[in-house]
């Protein structure tokens, strides 16, 4: 499984999302289930499948799937294609 | 001062019957009625809704539901009321907690707010004596609950954990039985997972403690045996999901082998074999509850198959 695909699984877990309902254009004001329990969420499940901790600031300011992704690529972690 | 901050003062007896309380009733839980009216010499209530107007006290004693009703009642129709709570066993933290839980049509309802904090609480801790010792014992795995997710919790600051810590520390050598020291302890405990989070232990004790209770009413289901069941399993996803809890052990000096044993303790296979056919069934709501939502890890759709599959390891301590 590549980084794009974990990234999917762990966001339709947190965000309760049907696979369908998942894209990389996603933003937090499109999804309802995007609170700020899914914040804490993200920022423990990201933790869990790629091993980096973001700070409370990144967690905060990663508005949608992309944002996420951008994070993650700065701290090495490629999501090549994506 | 602000009021709310005067809120949730620890209380001896003797400072219950000195104080100028104006127009008190009590409203006590049937299991200690009888010597809490006898012994406090206060006109009883048989419900809130009955308090008269003129009212500017209310003592209530009982558990944590108990006590929450009165919170709720008070934050929702007498603002101004005084409120002191006795608590009769614990676990709950009811009697320092700024959240109420109740039973709502659609399940667990939480409601959060300072004013939900009664006025002062009483430690007469006697009255736990003539609480069977099972639900004690269930009780002890409540406050074990609320430490360790409060310890876990992805909110915990670094004072909480500390904090937390130190409290599993000290709990850690207490029997898990009728101790009057699990009052104090369970009142930090609960105050550290209200500054933090609880976790999945708690998404699965909201859940089923319902469902279950009504589809086995004399079976005795209640949240603190659900804590207790689940304390071990979900110390076991944890442990088996990411290093999170051995990092957080370690850098804090906690001994996750002498939880591990507790939680063995308090874990009652037979309880655990009765709930997770219902688990499995409502699978959804508790991976959607919003403390699994605040679990360490990541509650998956698919880690119900670590629940499925778990069988205790031996105890090898």
């Amino acid at each position: 499984m590549d980084n794009r695909e974990k990234l999917r699984d762990l966001l339709t877990d947190v965000l309760l999302l049907a696979d369908e309902e998942f894209s990389l254009d996603l933003k937090r004001e499109d999804v309802e289930t995007w609170d700020s329990l899914a914040v804490v969420a993200i920022a423990a499940g990201v933790e869990e499948t790629f091993g980096y901790h973001f700070t409370p600031e990144e967690a905060v300011a990663a508005t949608g799937v992309r944002d996420i992704i951008a994070t993650l690529e700065r701290k090495g972690i490629s999501f090549e294609g994506a | 001062m602000k009021a709310h901050e005067q809120r949730g003062r620890r209380w001896g007896l003797a400072h219950l019957r000195a104080a100028d309380l104006g127009r008190v009733w009590l409203h006590a839980s049937p299991s200690v009625r009888a010597r809490v009216a006898a012994e406090l010499e206060l006109p009883l209530l048989d419900s809130l809704e009955a308090l008269p107007s003129a009212a500017d006290t209310v003592v209530v004693a009982g558990g944590g539901a108990f006590i929450d009703r009165a919170k709720r009642f008070r934050q929702g129709a007498r603002p101004g009321l005084r409120l002191i709570a006795i608590p009769t066993i614990w676990g709950s933290g009811a009697e320092v907690s700024p959240i109420a839980v109740l039973n709502g049509e659609g399940g667990k309802e939480i409601h959060v707010g300072e004013d939900l904090i009664p006025d002062h609480y009483v430690a007469w801790p006697e009255l736990a004596r003539s609480v069977p010792p099972a639900r004690l014992r269930h009780a002890c795995g409540d406050v074990w609950a609320h430490a360790l997710e409060a310890f876990t919790s992805p909110l915990a600051t670094d004072t909480i954990r500390r904090n937390a810590a130190e409290l599993i520390d000290e709990m850690a050598a207490f029997e898990l039985g009728y101790d009057p020291r699990w009052f104090e302890a369970g009142a930090a405990a609960c105050l550290l997972q209200a500054r933090s989070s609880v976790g999945l232990v708690h998404g699965f004790a909201h859940v089923l403690e319902a469902p279950l209770a009504a589809a086995q009413p004399s079976a005795g289901w209640g949240h603190a045996r659900l804590c207790s069941t689940f304390l071990l399993p979900v110390l076991a996803f944890n442990r088996n999901r990411s290093p999170k809890v051995e990092t957080l052990a370690a850098e804090y000096g906690l001994d996750v082998s002498r939880v591990e044993l507790l939680a063995h303790a308090l874990f009652d296979a037979a309880d655990y074999g009765a709930a997770m056919p219902l688990a499995a069934e409502r699978w959804g709501d508790i991976a959607r509850d919003r403390c699994s939502r605040t679990n360490c890890n990541v509650v998956r759709r698919d880690s119900l198959e670590f629940f499925q599959r778990f069988s205790p390891s031996p105890v090898t301590a």
